[in-house]
């Protein structure tokens, strides 16, 4: 029986990967990030860009794509100083919508990650793996986004489809 | 499969970490010092008992941290997880 969910392939996105303390980062960004998340592996957002703290001194930042130049010259990644790293990384990650009344029982196929409310939240944010690969998984409001490495974006997709019927 | 309790991620299956090998005791602050055969066993014998044994695993597809275990070989029961050494 097929599930009831719905599968976007979504828009290319600004991305920024930045490493370094919360108050490093802070102090370097400015207004530029939103507050920062005070719980591992969840996301805050401000004015429509995306912050998820990723790991220790790890996190990625989001927006739309549209907002890329702008953010690169507030971050200032080429002068950043030693004790933290700004990368534009827009590039690299495809990002998928699983959405509809089963995607959680989708994304029970999809990925090992405990997605039960208590332990993964609706501000939730986290890598983790999604069919045996390193994925950027996060809760939107109808279900799930789930961002791979760009050259595996073709074969995802498919996987994600047969994961669906 | 293990599943490893990561500091900041919380409970993960082992397919998301690498194996880095054996948690070796500190290397010899002095080489020379040190006798053939005693730098050969600290530099390729891991520790093997029937016990349990430190090693550290890389959070590779999780949060990208270097985490120490301790496991028991027959168990597979892990005591202790820390990040870092
Ligand atoms: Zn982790």
């Amino acid at each position: 029986m097929p599930y009831d969910v719905t599968i976007t392939r979504l828009p290319l996105r600004a991305l920024f990967d930045l490493k370094g303390t919360a108050t490093a980062l802070a102090a370097w960004c400015g207004t530029a990030l939103p507050p920062f998340p005070d719980r591992p592996n969840s996301r805050m957002e401000a004015a429509g860009r995306g912050l998820c703290w990723t790991g220790p001194d790890r996190w990625l930042l989001m927006a739309a794509l549209a907002e890329e130049a702008t953010l690169a010259k507030a971050l200032r990644s080429e002068q950043a100083p030693d004790d933290l790293s700004v990368t534009l990384v827009s590039d690299t990650l495809t990002f998928f919508a699983v959405t509809g009344p089963d995607a959680t029982e989708v994304m029970a196929v999809v990925t090992p990650l405990d997605l039960h409310p208590d332990i993964f939240p609706q501000d939730g944010a986290a890598w983790t793996e999604a069919f045996g690969i390193r994925s950027a998984t996060r809760r939107i409001a109808a279900g799930y986004e789930i961002a791979v490495d760009r050259s595996y974006a073709d074969w995802f997709e498919e996987s994600l489809r047969r994961a669906s019927t | 499969m293990l599943l490893i309790d990561c500091p900041f991620c919380g409970p993960r299956n082992e397919s998301e970490f690498s194996f880095g090998g054996p948690a070796l005791t500190p290397r010899p602050s002095d080489p020379a010092a040190v006798s053939d055969a005693d730098w050969v066993d600290w530099l390729t014998v891991p520790p093997n008992p029937m016990g349990l044994v430190e090693e550290r695993w890389w959070h590779a597809r999780g949060c990208g941290s270097w985490l120490t275990i301790c496991r028991h070989t027959v168990t597979h029961e892990i005591t202790e997880v820390r990040l870092g050494r």
